[in-house]
């Protein structure tokens, strides 16, 4: 699992490349638990090479989930393989988060 | 004596004979016509039974048990030396004294025969005894091949008594020989005393004093036989009495070999002694982790021995304090503020945790410390992987501690290190084995939750199949009769793996039969029992302020009426539910929406779950699983799919619940073969039945 960072002064976008399991999903929960996250507007997950995600990788969304609620930041998921939004959807968290098809579309939100 | 202890000894009543026939034949030699005996025997004859007496005694010797007991060295020269040694000299001084005493009556009267006889007899058996202790010393940790030239050795020192039977006396220089070749063969078995190095410092001083005693009494016998010369000698010349002579010179020769190599020894026997110490010490170190014990008694017994093997007057175990412990530190003569002073002044020229000594405290840096110590040594407790400590030694004199000492400390310090670690890895592994055992527990509990009986009813089938990952899984299943011809299934999976996931497993089935209870305030039976979507919007109420945060729950309900022919389900997150609709002779998911239980946590979860009603026909297939059975992996990491699990009900919805159910199974096995279980797998078969016979319509 690698994650790349890009902020811009708005905007914080996390590439995910490769599986976010159990041990994986550690690191994404340290960059998601940054205090400084919660001053960003939009939080963009670029998700084209996020090939798997189990339920730990789910478990850190849904935790920080009503944290960036309340502050107000946008969690936006864009580029979702099909697999893996199957996921999304089963769980029925389509309709908690946002998921576009493209960054352009995301930077839309 | 061992003659007369022994009474019932056939060789000891044998040499007692011997020797009274000797006293007889000496009697009536030295004093012809006494007791009326006219019969004077000859001079051969003395010397015969003489030397039968001496050989019945040196076999006697030779038969008796073993004199030493394991390397109770001491305890045989004493033995010997109180025993035969101080009885043959005590006879001696008799005689002598006699003789002081009754100047002229007594020389040449029976009684001085008796007594110059008797003592002869002693001293044989005192050569005996000597010379098989001799051979007791030799032998220890002897080779093969001593004990070879040892019984050469005897044999040819028996063969010696036998020149007393030769007729005449041989040439001189073949007597001088043969005795010459003899002497140097006992001088060169005296060359084996490797006993010497087994006894202590004290036990080397006395073997000194009791090896110098057994000299002192062979010299005792020379100047007796020498000053006491008889008429008939029994003693002398030289071959007819070559094995006394030649015995004797081996028996003090070896003493006195003893003597010297102990003598040699006496210089280096602290060392022998400090390296046994060492020795122990490592033993009862290593012995220390065999018998279980703690931490603190390896710490203890490190410090005790460091203390006593480098003779230190004061020191200080200092041990890097853990989390589980509080403080180890161990101090003896030194306060603790002294120790901190010590270990604060290596830190400001960083050598701390390093090997160190200083032999010389009142100069440099330590000397404004003003300690009552002239010499300092520190070693470090260490391995590869921590720091455990340092021990700090001291003492009073000035150039007290050597690289030696320092070595041995070392030594000491890694073999504590070592036991330290060794105990800690037994310790791990009793920890590892109680969880383990607790797990059994745990799977033993949950084993216990999944229903072992299925419904049956002649309006369904249903076939079950679930298998955790590891010990205790996060799936779950269950089903409740509701009055009214009602059952309800519930399946599910909690997020995560092991011992939480468990957990709410548990809890999960306490919400579920909690809330499966008749409402009694329902105004009419439909309404007596939560509808799916009630009852997911409780549970994750409930689940609500249990789960942690990242934690979730995925469940579908179905509560099936057969005696309406339908069901309704809310799924919760779950995997869909596949499905064989008879009528239209087609296998598909059903495609509600629904979202996990735990993952929002205040009101509104109800606008996120749906309830979806249906009415099955007889012939209808329900498979509802969990995602261990769809996100399970081949070789090549490939999923195996909601299409894939599709096809085989497609393959199979015609077969039997059971026979559905193993023929995906078969299906699935076959495509993750070889392949380790990532995730529980939980698979229910439910078929409704195109007749029933006898039902209550």
């Amino acid at each position: 699992m690698k994650i790349t960072q890009h902020a811009t002064e708005t905007t914080l976008t996390l590439a995910l490349n490769g599986e976010l399991d159990a041990s994986s999903s550690v690191l994404l929960d340290n960059e998601l638990s940054k205090p400084e996250i919660l001053r960003t507007q939009k939080v963009l997950i670029d998700c084209q090479q996020l090939n798997y995600i189990s339920s730990a990788g789910l478990g850190v969304f849904i935790s920080h989930l009503q944290t960036f609620q309340d502050a107000n930041v946008k969690l936006v998921f864009f580029n979702m393989q099909e697999k893996v939004r199957n996921v999304f959807e089963i769980l029925g968290l389509d309709s908690l988060m946002t998921i576009v098809p493209s960054e352009a579309d995301a930077a839309a939100v | 004596m061992a003659v007369l202890r022994k009474p019932f000894s056939l060789l000891g009543v044998v040499a007692l004979l011997s020797w009274l026939a000797l006293l007889a034949a000496a009697l009536l030699y030295a004093h012809p016509g006494l007791g009326g005996v006219s019969l004077s025997p000859p001079a051969g004859l003395i010397l015969v039974l003489q030397a039968l007496f001496t050989g019945i005694v040196f076999l006697y010797e030779r038969k008796s048990p073993e004199r030493l007991r394991g390397v109770d060295f001491i305890g045989l020269l004493q033995r010997l030396l109180l025993g035969p040694a101080l009885l043959a000299v005590g006879s001696v001084g008799l005689h002598q004294l006699l003789q002081m005493l009754l100047p002229g009556s007594i020389n040449g009267s029976v009684l001085h025969t008796v007594l110059y006889t008797l003592n002869v007899g002693l001293f044989v058996l005192l050569l005996a005894r000597t010379n098989y202790a001799w051979r007791a010393l030799m032998m220890f940790r002897g080779s093969e091949r001593l004990q070879r030239q040892w019984v050469a050795f005897e044999l040819l020192l028996g063969a010696t008594l036998l020149l007393r039977l030769l007729p005449y006396a041989p040439p001189a220089a073949i007597s001088a020989a043969v005795l010459g070749v003899l002497a140097a063969f006992g001088a060169y078995l005296s060359g084996r005393q490797k006993w010497v190095a087994y006894l202590s410092r004290r036990q080397k001083l006395e073997a000194v004093l009791l090896q110098l005693a057994i000299i002192g009494v062979m010299g005792i016998f020379v100047v007796y036989f020498l000053d006491t010369r008889l008429g008939f000698r029994l003693v002398g010349p030289a071959p007819q009495n070559a094995f006394l002579l030649l015995n004797a010179f081996f028996a003090s020769f070896y003493a006195l070999m003893g003597l010297l190599v102990t003598l040699f020894n006496l210089p280096t026997a602290g060392v022998f002694e400090q390296k046994r110490e060492e020795i122990l010490t490592m033993q009862r170190l290593t012995q220390l982790i065999q018998r279980g014990q703690t931490t603190d008694e390896v710490y203890q017994m490190f410090f005790d021995s460091a203390i006593q093997t480098t003779g230190a007057n004061a020191a200080w175990l200092h041990v890097e304090a853990t989390d589980e412990a509080d403080n180890h530190d161990l101090y003896y003569q030194l306060t603790a503020d002294q120790g901190s002073a010590i270990s604060r002044t290596l830190a400001e020229f960083n050598l701390g945790n390093l090997e160190y000594f200083n032999n010389d405290l009142s100069s440099g840096s330590f000397s404004r410390l003003k300690l009552p110590f002239g010499s300092l040594m520190v070693m470090p407790l260490s391995s590869s992987k921590r720091q455990y400590g340092n021990i700090y030694l001291l003492q009073e004199p000035v150039q007290a501690f050597d690289r030696e000492s320092l070595s041995i400390l070392q030594t000491f310090a890694s073999q504590t290190v070592l036991s330290i670690e060794n105990l800690q890895l037994i310790q791990a592994s009793m920890r590892t084995q109680r969880v383990q055992d607790e797990l059994k527990i745990a799977s033993a509990v949950q084993d216990s939750l999944i229903p072992k009986n299925l419904p049956i009813d002649n309006w369904f089938e249903i076939s079950s199949y679930a298998v955790a990952a590891t010990e205790v899984g996060g799936d779950f299943y269950d089903f409740l009769h509701l009055p009214g011809r009602r059952l309800a299934v519930l399946i599910g999976d909690v997020s995560g793996k092991g011992v939480t996931a468990a957990f709410h497993v548990a809890q999960m089935k306490g919400i579920f039969h909690a809330l499966m209870q008749e409402n009694p305030l329902a105004r009419n039976d439909r309404e007596k029992y939560p509808v799916p979507s009630q009852f997911m919007t409780q549970a994750n109420d409930a689940l609500g302020r249990c789960l942690e945060k990242s934690a979730f729950i995925t469940a579908s309900l179905y509560i099936i009426d057969y005696e309406h022919g339908g069901f309704v389900f809310a799924r919760a997150g779950h995997c869909h539910t596949l499905y064989y609709h008879s009528i239209k002779e087609e296998v598909s998911y059903f495609q509600t929406p629904g979202l996990g239980l735990g993952i929002i946590r205040h009101d509104g979860y109800e606008k996120h779950i749906k309830n979806q009603f249906y009415d099955y026909n007889p012939g209808d297939v329900m498979v509802i699983y969990t995602d261990g059975i769809v996100e399970a992996r081949d070789a090549a990491q490939e999923e195996y799919t909601e299409e894939r699990l599709q096809r085989m009900l497609e393959e199979s919805y015609y077969l039997d619940a059971e026979q559905i159910k193993a023929h995906i199974l078969a299906d699935l096995h076959e495509f993750t073969r070889g392949q380790p279980m990532h995730d529980d797998q939980t698979l229910l078969v439910i078929k409704f039945r195109s007749t029933q016979p006898g039902a209550g319509l």
